[in-house]
C-alpha cells in the first residue's frame, strides 16, 4: 500500500503550485486537503504547502485537474465557472502530469492527454482544438505540415548543417540524415514537420550561432515510422530479502528523416555522391577552395 | 511506416477463428474497424484468413521481405486496431536495440576536427 502513497507524496510535492489553481474559494481548498488526508494518512507536514502559498496570483489561471490516483482514469477538467470538487479522484503517475502540466500552464486552458500505455478503450483523451496540437508542437519544437502529396523533398545530399532541439535531446542534423526521438503525438507516418528549434546552423563558407534559437532557421523533417524499441527488462533485486520484480519496457520511438536545413548559405557547387565528369570537376573545385 | 515516401507495410493478413472464443474480439474488429482500416490505408492489401482451432494473429510483410506476426487472442477491437496500426507505422526493421539514434552518411560537414587543425 505504500507505492500509491509514495507517488501520491510525489506528486502533491511535484504540483503543489498547479492544483491550487484549481480552487476558487478556501473552502474547496479544505475540502480538498480534508479530502486528500481521509484518503491517504498524508501527514500534517504536508497541510503547509496548501496554506501557504499565495491563493490569489495561483487561481483562476489553470483549471487542469490533476487528482490524487493510484489508477489511471479520465482527468475530468471543466472550463470557466464550475470546478467540481474532484479531489476525490486520485492521481495519475507522475511522468504524465509532468507532460500535461508542461502543455498546460502555458496554455491556462483543458488538455485531455492521449495515453497508450493503458487498454486503449479506458483512455480517450482527445485534443479538441487544433490549435492547442499546434501549441503542444510549439513547445517540443515542431510544427506539423500537410501529408506529402508528390513533392519531392528527398534531395540529394548538401553541405549544411544544424543542431536541433526537439524536446530534451538535440542533434547536429544534415540533409538525409535519420533521427530516432521520443514519439512525437500529433504527426502521422508520413507527415512533415518543421523544426523550429535550432540552435546553430553551420556550412563550407558561413556558420551561425543562435542565443539561443536562430529566429530563421528552419530543419524540415519527414515523419519515417513511429515505432517501439526493443524490449529493455527492468530486473530489481535485492539479495537474502526474497526480493525481485521483473519488469519489460519497450519505448516508443520516432524516426524522422531530415529533408531540407534553411537559414544558411549553402556552396553553389553541389557535392554529387556517385562519379561522373561533372562531378568530378566539381569535386576538385571544392577540394581547392576547402 | 514510409521510407523516403514509401510505405513499407505490402500486406496485412488478418487471421481468424469463427468458432473460438478467443477470436471474438477480432471478428468485431473486423465488422467495426477492418473497412476505415482499409480505406485509410489504400496502398495495403489487407486479407482475411479464417484458421481453425488456432488462436487469431495478425501477419505483416514487409517489403524487406520481413514479416511480424502479432496475437490477438482475447483482445478488445480496439486494441487490434492499436496493433495493426502500429504495423501500418512500423518499417520492417528487426526489432533491436538502437546503436545510435542518429544515423548519418554524411558525419562532418565543416571538416572533421583533427588536433592538427588551426583555426
Amino acid at each position: 500500500m505504500h507505492t500509491p502513497i509514495r507517488r501520491c507524496l510525489q506528486a502533491l510535492t511535484r504540483q503543489s503550485q498547479p492544483t491550487l489553481s484549481l480552487f476558487k474559494d478556501p473552502l474547496s481548498l479544505r475540502l480538498l486537503s480534508s479530502a486528500a488526508l481521509l484518503n491517504h494518512n498524508i501527514s500534517s507536514p504536508l497541510l503547509p504547502i496548501f496554506t501557504n502559498s499565495k491563493p490569489t496570483s495561483a487561481f483562476g489561471q489553470w483549471h487542469h485537474g490533476r487528482y490524487f490516483s493510484s489508477s489511471k482514469q479520465d482527468d475530468h477538467i471543466k472550463e470557466g465557472g464550475t470546478h467540481e470538487i474532484e479531489d476525490e479522484d486520485d492521481d495519475s503517475d507522475g511522468d504524465d502530469d509532468d507532460d500535461d502540466d508542461d502543455y498546460d500552464e502555458e496554455e491556462g486552458d483543458y488538455e485531455d492527454e492521449d495515453d497508450d500505455t493503458v487498454a486503449v478503450s479506458s483512455r480517450k483523451k482527445v485534443y479538441t482544438e487544433e490549435e492547442k496540437e499546434a501549441e503542444a508542437e510549439a513547445i517540443g519544437y515542431k510544427v506539423v505540415g500537410p501529408l506529402q502529396k508528390n513533392d519531392n523533398v528527398f534531395k540529394p545530399y548538401e553541405p549544411a548543417f544544424a543542431v536541433v532541439q526537439i524536446g530534451s535531446h538535440q542533434f547536429k542534423v544534415s540533409n538525409g540524415d535519420s533521427i530516432f526521438t521520443e514519439r512525437l503525438k500529433f504527426c502521422e507516418v508520413n507527415d512533415k514537420l518543421i523544426l523550429n528549434k535550432v540552435l546553430l546552423l553551420g556550412s563550407p563558407s558561413q556558420t551561425i550561432v543562435g542565443r539561443p534559437i536562430v529566429p530563421d532557421g528552419a530543419v524540415h523533417a519527414v515523419v519515417e515510422e513511429h515505432a517501439l524499441d526493443a524490449k529493455v527488462i527492468i530486473f530489481k533485486k535485492k539479495r537474502r530479502k526474497n526480493y525481485r520484480r521483473t519488469k519489460g519496457h519497450r519505448q516508443e520511438l520516432t524516426k524522422l528523416r531530415i529533408t531540407n536545413i534553411e537559414g544558411v548559405e549553402k556552396p553553389l557547387n553541389e557535392l554529387v555522391e556517385k562519379p561522373s565528369k561533372s562531378a568530378k570537376k566539381e569535386r576538385e573545385k571544392v577540394a581547392v577552395s576547402a | 511506416m514510409a521510407l523516403r515516401g514509401v510505405w513499407q507495410l505490402k500486406k496485412l493478413v488478418v487471421s481468424f477463428s469463427d468458432w473460438g472464443g478467443s477470436s471474438r474480439g477480432i471478428r468485431a474488429f473486423m465488422e467495426s474497424h477492418l473497412p476505415a482500416f482499409k480505406e485509410a490505408n489504400p496502398q495495403l492489401e489487407v486479407d482475411t484468413e479464417m484458421i481453425r482451432g488456432q488462436h487469431p494473429h495478425l501477419k505483416a510483410f514487409y517489403k524487406n521481405r520481413n514479416d511480424r506476426v502479432v496475437c490477438v487472442k482475447n483482445m478488445d477491437p480496439e486494441e487490434i486496431l492499436l496493433h495493426a496500426t502500429r504495423l501500418r507505422n512500423a518499417l520492417g526493421r528487426k526489432v533491436i536495440k538502437l546503436r545510435t539514434r542518429h544515423v548519418t552518411k554524411h558525419p562532418s560537414v565543416q571538416g572533421t576536427w583533427t588536433t592538427a587543425l588551426k583555426y
